[in-house]
């Protein structure tokens, strides 16, 4: 394993898999970690590495908090910096993640593979005012196993979807698993891009459509 | 013999500046919110009714030196530093809910409810800490912390910028790629880091600056430079203007809403202002005369006068 640096904060990279060919960077859920790729790995063709967002797994905690979903884009995007250009794949809050850095380094991202999973949802589209927002400050208990308490506070950003849409419209390629569960409406928005199409729920078949 | 690094130093020391009548602290303290150390200042009776103040972006606690001492008669009057700013501790990340965090923390830690007065920024987060913990907040003073213009959010003299969101968003991947080894480049000395915040805020006079800034800033090798964390603005998200108001629905502290009546950087066009009050159930509205967004440090009598009326009523 790895240690990279993200700013004042380090990093860890997992190679999960050597190999030539397309490299793939995988993403994990709220409450996730870098270890959860196991059988993304084994499908793979080429080299496969992923990351522990700040706050999971052996990467550092944020001294105060403050987690937010384009902060962990940048802790991604460390990871492209050692790896060069690679697809991603990303589950629940690591598929918005891989979402962002999609559009936001289109150059080095040819494709993303945005899959269901924990953190998918975050806090809605826009600020609810009719909402007690004493939750807010309330919700950190109890932590995720493993995680700083305070990376629930990704349970609550706002998602808008023309936002979404324009990181979508940005990035080159996006597949996005499909299966009978409601999507949220910022998945919704990057569904309508044309660089976006549909993927099995299946990983074995998205990871295909993904290398192909 | 010569003192080691002297000659970094062509101007010499800089004695403590003093102003009149500005107030220094009675107390100083570090405060711990979620781990990190924040500054807390503090004048009058430690028996009095608490009321804390927060400052804006890029200031520092001692910023209220001469709006305290006039509420300080009455109240035991706390100014927090937020962090990455004055002597607060820097930290990894910034962002908005971790500034209203800290002051709630600070609030709860008084063991009765306060006061709560902010300044731009500071009165934005008063209001939300207001809104997110009631129980803390008796009443609230918001100085000309309305939020940025509708159309959004750009430093003085800096033109918008045209291109799509993940484009700038790239732009703030490249800056994190090189967060850690971002520093501020010292000013050859402290008159001169005056003169630069001076052309930002031309109403501040020299004097006020350098006994402001001389709390705001520290002597290093090759000059003076901002204590506030160069890391601290440079967030990203989707926020957006039209969110602040809404949220503000949730206020059921009374609130005194002051501006200035001339035309400044940051100063909201009324009916800007007036559209977001709208939102709010209990308010008052106050312009001091002859104040920019400086209100506090531009009139600092009159604009205590009028906030010990509205607390005492």
């Amino acid at each position: 394993m790895t240690a990279l640096q993200h700013g004042r904060v380090s990093i860890e990279l997992h190679e999960l898999r050597a190999g030539t060919g397309p490299a793939l960077l995988c993403l994990h859920a709220l409450g996730g970690s870098g270890g959860d790729f196991a059988r993304a790995a084994a499908l793979w063709p080429g080299r496969v590495c992923a990351i522990d967002f700040a706050g999971h797994g052996r990467s550092a905690r944020l001294r105060g908090g403050g987690y937010h979903p384009e902060m962990l884009a940048g802790d991604a995007d460390a990871a492209l910096a050692h790896m060069g250009a690679a697809h991603l794949v990303g589950v629940g809050l690591g598929a918005y993640v891989a979402l962002l850095l999609a559009g936001g380094r289109p150059e080095l991202v040819p494709g993303a593979l945005l899959l269901p999973g924990a953190g998918l949802e975050g806090g809605g589209v826009a600020p609810d005012s009719t909402n007690d927002t004493r939750a807010f400050w309330n919700d950190l208990a109890p932590p995720l196993p493993g995680c700083d308490p305070a990376v629930r506070r990704l349970e609550r950003d706002l998602r808008p979807p023309d936002y979404a849409a324009a990181f979508a419209l940005a990035a080159r390629r996006l597949l996005l698993a499909e299966d009978d569960a409601p999507r949220p409406p910022w998945w919704q928005a990057a569904l309508e891009s044309p660089s976006a199409t549909r993927a099995p729920a299946d990983l074995a078949l998205a990871l295909e459509m993904l290398a192909n | 013999m010569p003192t080691p690094g002297a000659a970094c130093y062509p101007t010499g020391p800089v004695d403590e500046p003093r102003y009149p009548d500005a107030v220094a602290p009675e107390r100083r303290e570090f405060f711990a919110s979620d781990g990190v150390r924040l500054r807390v200042d503090e004048w009058g009776d430690p028996a009095a009714p608490p009321l804390v103040m927060l400052h804006g972006a890029f200031d520092h606690g001692r910023g209220f030196d001469l709006l305290a001492p006039h509420l300080a008669e009455r109240y035991r009057v706390l100014s927090l530093t937020s962090r990455g700013h004055g002597d607060s501790e820097w930290v990894d990340v910034y962002a908005w809910p971790s500034d209203v965090s800290d002051a709630i923390n600070l609030l709860r830690s008084l063991g009765r409810p306060a006061h709560l007065l902010g300044h731009s920024r500071g009165g934005g987060q008063a209001m939300d800490a207001a809104s997110w913990a009631p129980e803390c907040v008796r009443q609230v003073v918001n100085i000309d912390g309305f939020g940025p213009p509708p159309e959004g959010f750009a430093p003085p003299g800096s033109k918008p910028d045209p291109r799509p969101i993940p484009a700038r968003f790239g732009d703030y991947l490249d800056r994190r790629r090189n967060a850690a080894r971002r520093a501020w480049r010292p000013y050859p000395s402290l008159d001169d880091l005056v003169e630069r915040r001076r052309a930002q805020n031309p109403r501040l006079s020299r004097e006020w600056l350098r006994y402001f800034l001389y709390h705001g800033a520290r002597e290093v090798e090759g000059g003076w430079v901002w204590k506030t964390d160069p890391e601290f603005a440079g967030g990203f998200g989707p926020w957006r203007p039209e969110w602040i108001a809404p949220g503000w629905r949730r206020l059921r502290a009374p609130l005194l809403a002051m501006t200035g009546s001339e035309p400044d950087t940051w100063r909201l066009a009324d009916a800007v202002v007036a559209e977001r009050l709208s939102n709010v159930a209990r308010v008052e509205r106050s312009e001091i005369a002859g104040a920019g967004h400086f209100v506090h440090m531009e009139r600092p009598r009159e604009t205590a006068a009028r906030i010990l009326e509205f607390l005492e009523r």
